[in-house]
């Protein structure tokens, strides 16, 4: 699922700290956001938004960081706005509700551990590529 | 392009059968939700109730209780529901009124006894309070209009008695709606038809008190809380013309007199 490889060119210290960072972000976004998964976008739009001059490798880092966020976002809005209804609305608790409850809890894990490794690994300088969300960094992305 | 198409394709198909998966586990049952539900619901039953109780009055006497009890025992037994688990209240106010109150809590008033013209009349009234509580019509209705986390608020004493006092109102004295009673309404005629009790005369009193002016006449609740009393009326006989419905009174004549009675002093 991970791809652990060399980049284009070797990048320098501070670009890998950068890199690394876009990943943190959406690690911190993600205590502040649980109740809110729009918190989480948001944080690493704007650290992405901040950095779209940054180098090439920065500005990839970013990116897989962002799009990671995206299908997230989907999933966790879903189970928020689920959840809302049963709590205020006509909504009751579901077999299916707490079913999808813990889909998301775990694809929410294998992010959030995902996540964690490529923080480290890029902070090294490494080019870490997600399976899926790397093919499409590379289609968005361009040196 | 091609291979991040099929890659994203590959983890939404993953994502929906990891939940088609998860989903064969009965999670209900792993986290107890049922249990925590039935105890939310007894809970609120008592809170409603108490409210009633110490506000109203509740008749005592064990001749009225026990011919009223016959009537629902009857239904109960007929369709399969647990008598143990409907609570029945007679309550001594002239409102011509009966309505359900979660964890099975039955209560009808004095007024709308005595407003039936026969006890299959009753058994009529009683039945669509019997399908509100068996169809789980009230838990619904009290989580839609005050939500859950009211309700759950309410059950660990850190809601305020004026809510309790406006939920406990809400139940006694507005309608479900109109699908909701035409539902509790047609579950009626067939425990009515069940227990070999003719549905017409359930609908003959709908008629009956359709012919009221409920705004002059406050102690039409039960009606004025039911609109379309008429169309309801006409729709319960349009059900049950073909279902060959027999009438055995679950009374005899001289003690649903002796019970009219009773109530009238």
């Amino acid at each position: 699922m991970i791809k652990t490889g060399k980049f284009v060119y070797e990048p320098g210290e501070h670009e890998a700290e950068k890199a690394s960072n876009s990943y943190l972000m959406s690690l911190i976004a993600v205590i502040a956001g649980l109740p809110f998964p729009i918190v989480n976008l948001i944080a690493t739009v704007i650290f992405f938004i901040a950095n779209k001059k940054g180098t090439y490798f920065v500005r990839w880092h970013c990116i897989q960081a962002l799009l990671s966020q995206f299908s997230l976002f989907f999933m966790n809005s879903f189970a928020f706005w689920w959840t809302i209804y049963i709590l205020f609305g006509e909504k009751t608790i579901t077999n299916n509700f707490m079913a999808y409850l813990i889909t998301v809890f775990f694809f929410n894990l294998l992010e959030f551990i995902a996540t964690i490794y490529t923080a480290i690994n890029t902070r090294k300088g490494m080019h870490i590529e997600w399976w899926f969300y790397g093919n499409l960094t590379n289609i968005f992305c361009k040196a | 392009m091609r291979k991040a198409l099929i890659q994203g394709l590959i983890i939404i198909i993953l994502f929906f059968s990891t939940w088609y998966i998860i989903n064969r586990v009965d999670w209900m049952k792993v986290f107890r939700v049922e249990q925590a539900t039935k105890n939310t619901e007894e809970k609120l039953g008592e809170l409603f109730w108490d409210f009633f109780n110490r506000s109203e009055t509740e008749i005592e006497d064990q001749y009225v209780k026990e011919v009223i009890d016959s009537l629902v025992a009857k239904l109960c037994s007929e369709n399969k529901i647990d008598f143990n688990y409907i609570k029945l209240h007679i309550l001594d106010k002239d409102e011509i009124n009966a309505f359900a109150l979660p964890d099975g809590h039955l209560v009808i008033y004095n007024g709308l006894i005595l407003a039936t013209e026969n006890q299959e009349e009753l058994c009529g009234v009683i039945s669509h309070e019997l399908a509100h509580i068996m169809l789980n019509h009230i838990m619904k209705r009290l989580v839609k209009e005050t939500g859950l986390s009211v309700l759950i608020s309410m059950t660990t004493g850190n809601s305020g008695t004026e809510i309790i006092q406006e939920t406990a109102k809400m139940l006694s004295s507005s309608a479900f709606d109109r699908n909701i009673e035409k539902e509790a309404d047609i579950k009626a005629v067939d425990y009515l038809i069940q227990a070999e009790i003719n549905p017409a005369f359930f609908a003959n009193f709908l008629y009956r008190l359709s012919y009221h002016d409920i705004n002059t006449n406050k102690y039409l609740t039960w009606i004025s809380s039911h609109p379309e009393s008429r169309e309801r009326g006409e729709y319960v006989i349009e059900y049950c013309t073909d279902k060959n419905a027999g009438n055995k009174p679950v009374l005899n004549q001289n003690t649903w007199e002796t019970l009219c009675e009773k109530l009238r002093n």
